[in-house]
């Protein structure tokens, strides 16, 4: 099977948004946030729910902790969005792998494409549950957590732990080069109104004082888990063109899949970085681009070491080279020469979105949207989510050709 | 606080892993093979990793609990109550000997103590065998102590397929 250009590139397109605060614990339950969000999106593109024939999502609630799922609190399906939000939807569906992001924007866009609807709303809503995130009180370890959880290697802060361990001694890197990832994301996420972080940037030195959590990962090198809810719509480029906002085409997607059975959680690098390197490959064939092409390549960083992982897979610079690539402000948004991987702030800057962030900036910024933080010429956008090898990403441009 | 401790998550022997776990008990790494193709699959899943057989027909054979560091992490805060008391402690991704790519993740006991100094005995490469931690009557389970370096002329057993 050989890669091949997306049938249905630039044929739909994002015609609007709407964002939540993003808050540690909101007031309200999750769902309510979620039909209020998915209204204002819908507004946002000068359409009326009536007009929005097809719902999609994908509505994991990524914890390891031991935390009851529940529709409409912690998690918010396609379905429970539909029933209150409209009775004419025709399309209702879920994604269920990893790479939320890249995966529900695929099937909202081959929907489309397809006519299976013909303006889609999609939306990702994510709950911080009370306690502690991740804990989790099981006695008994069955099924597949029996192959590591008495063994003591639980979660996704070990899971990323041992990839970016492995990295940092195989290319000699100091832990102390992510400070500029970091301090990147979170100095754009603290100009973004509803971020957690809002007005609140950080320092290299206070990275670099955090505690560690799972050498060589400190907290900061973990987004915070927040609840919070954003919303896009996407139609079909002949409708777009009747609607308000300037639209912000999709060119294609591609999603990863691990080529070797693992433990649970376990992702080596080289898992991560062959896959990859290969995801990357069918992103940019069926996207018609290619890394040069590229002005806005936003970097999934939920941890901050696939910030590096990306950099090296999407081919902006060699493997093992990431560490020294982003220092000396290569990566400042805030310079015309920079490469803005993090202008939106990311998941380290806004708290635990998802892919969110970068999807939003890949719109706003194509759509002219992005006010103060908008770079001129902006047209070919990347929006990453979760790891090379099992996550994804989409391609958007402003300019079809 | 009254509470009494959280206890480490024992493991819940199923058909995919009753043998694994009953060596484990007598501290013996016993791994699933396929009758197909030979090959170990850790873990053992309904399709073979490797030949991809519907009907791997699995064997639980010992082997020899060698291997290679690959990575490690050292955990100072676990989502499971139980490793409260063990932290902070050393994870190692290992590639046993036995099969190319076959890898296990465990604790080291070394400790972190194994990571001091300017030439830490842990590093990528480090070898290591497997060690056995007895959680609870008739459980054993499987984790990792460093090898001691061995003389010049000692060879490794042999016993695993490579
Ligand atoms: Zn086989």
């Amino acid at each position: 099977m050989s890669g091949r250009r997306f049938a249905a590139r630039n044929k739909v397109a994002v015609v609007g948004y709407a964002h939540s605060a993003v808050q540690r614990h909101a007031a309200r339950p999750l769902g309510a946030v979620t039909l209020e969000t998915a209204r204002a999106a819908i507004a946002d593109a000068g359409l009326t729910p009536a007009d929005v024939d097809g719902i999609v999502t994908s509505a994991l609630f990524p914890t390891a902790g031991s935390h009851a799922v529940q529709d409409g609190v912690s998690s918010v399906p396609a379905t429970w969005l539909a029933e209150r939000l409209s009775s004419g939807a025709r399309h209702v569906a879920g994604f269920h792998g990893i790479g939320q992001i890249p995966g529900m924007v695929g099937m909202a866009v081959n929907a489309v494409a397809s006519g299976a609807a013909q303006t889609v709303l999609v939306y990702r809503a994510l709950h911080n549950p009370p306690g502690k995130y991740h804990a989790n009180s099981m006695e008994r370890a069955a099924g597949p957590a029996q192959w590591t959880a008495p063994q003591g290697f639980f979660g996704p802060l070990a899971m990323i732990g041992l990839p970016y361990n492995e990295y940092l001694q195989r290319y000699n890197a100091d832990r102390a080069a992510m400070a500029s990832v970091v301090v990147e994301a979170r100095k754009n996420g603290s100009r973004i109104p509803w971020s957690y972080w809002h007005k609140r940037p950080l320092t290299a030195a206070e990275y670099l004082a955090a505690p560690m959590i799972s050498d060589p990962v400190c907290r900061y090198d973990c987004d915070i888990p927040v609840d919070g809810v954003a919303a896009f719509v996407l139609t079909s480029a002949e409708h777009a063109a009747d609607l308000p906002h300037r639209p912000v085409y999709v060119s294609g997607y591609a999603s990863g899949l691990p080529a070797r059975r693992r433990l649970p959680l376990h992702w080596p690098l080289d898992d991560i970085m062959d896959v990859g390197t290969e995801t990357a490959r069918r992103l940019w064939e069926a996207s018609g681009v290619g890394p040069a092409e590229v002005d806005l390549p936003q970097l999934y960083d939920g941890f901050s070491p696939f910030v590096y992982f990306w950099l090296e897979a999407l081919g902006f610079c060699p493997r093992g080279e990431a560490h020294r690539f982003v220092q000396d402000g290569r990566i400042d948004s805030d310079r015309p020469d920079g490469l803005p991987v993090l202008s939106g702030g990311g998941a380290l800057g806004n708290g635990r979105m998802h892919g969110i962030p970068q999807m939003l900036e890949c719109y706003l910024q194509l759509a002219g949207r992005a006010g103060d933080r908008q770079r001129a010429g902006a047209t070919v956008g990347v929006a990453c989510h979760s790891s090379p090898h099992y996550g994804g990403a989409v391609v958007y441009t402003a300019e079809p050709s | 606080m009254s509470t009494p401790a959280a206890a480490r998550p024992l493991p819940m022997p199923d058909e995919t892993s009753g043998p694994y776990w009953s060596a484990a008990a007598d501290h013996i790494l016993a791994l699933a093979r396929c009758a197909r193709c030979g090959s170990f699959a850790l873990p053992p899943d309904q399709v073979c990793p490797h030949c991809r057989s519907t009907d791997p027909d699995y064997a639980f054979e010992p082997v020899s609990g060698r291997g290679t560091v690959r990575s490690w992490t050292v955990v100072r805060q676990s989502g499971l109550p139980g490793f409260a008391a063990d932290l902070p402690f050393v994870l190692v991704d290992v590639e046993l000997a036995e099969q190319t790519e076959l890898r296990m993740i465990g604790r080291l006991l070394d400790g972190p103590g194994a990571l001091a100094g300017s030439d830490p005995a842990l590093r990528l490469g480090a070898r290591v065998r497997v060690a056995f931690e007895d959680v609870h009557p008739g459980v054993g389970v499987p984790a990792f102590t460093l090898a001691v370096t061995e003389p010049s002329g000692v060879t490794e057993p042999s016993g695993g397929v490579r």
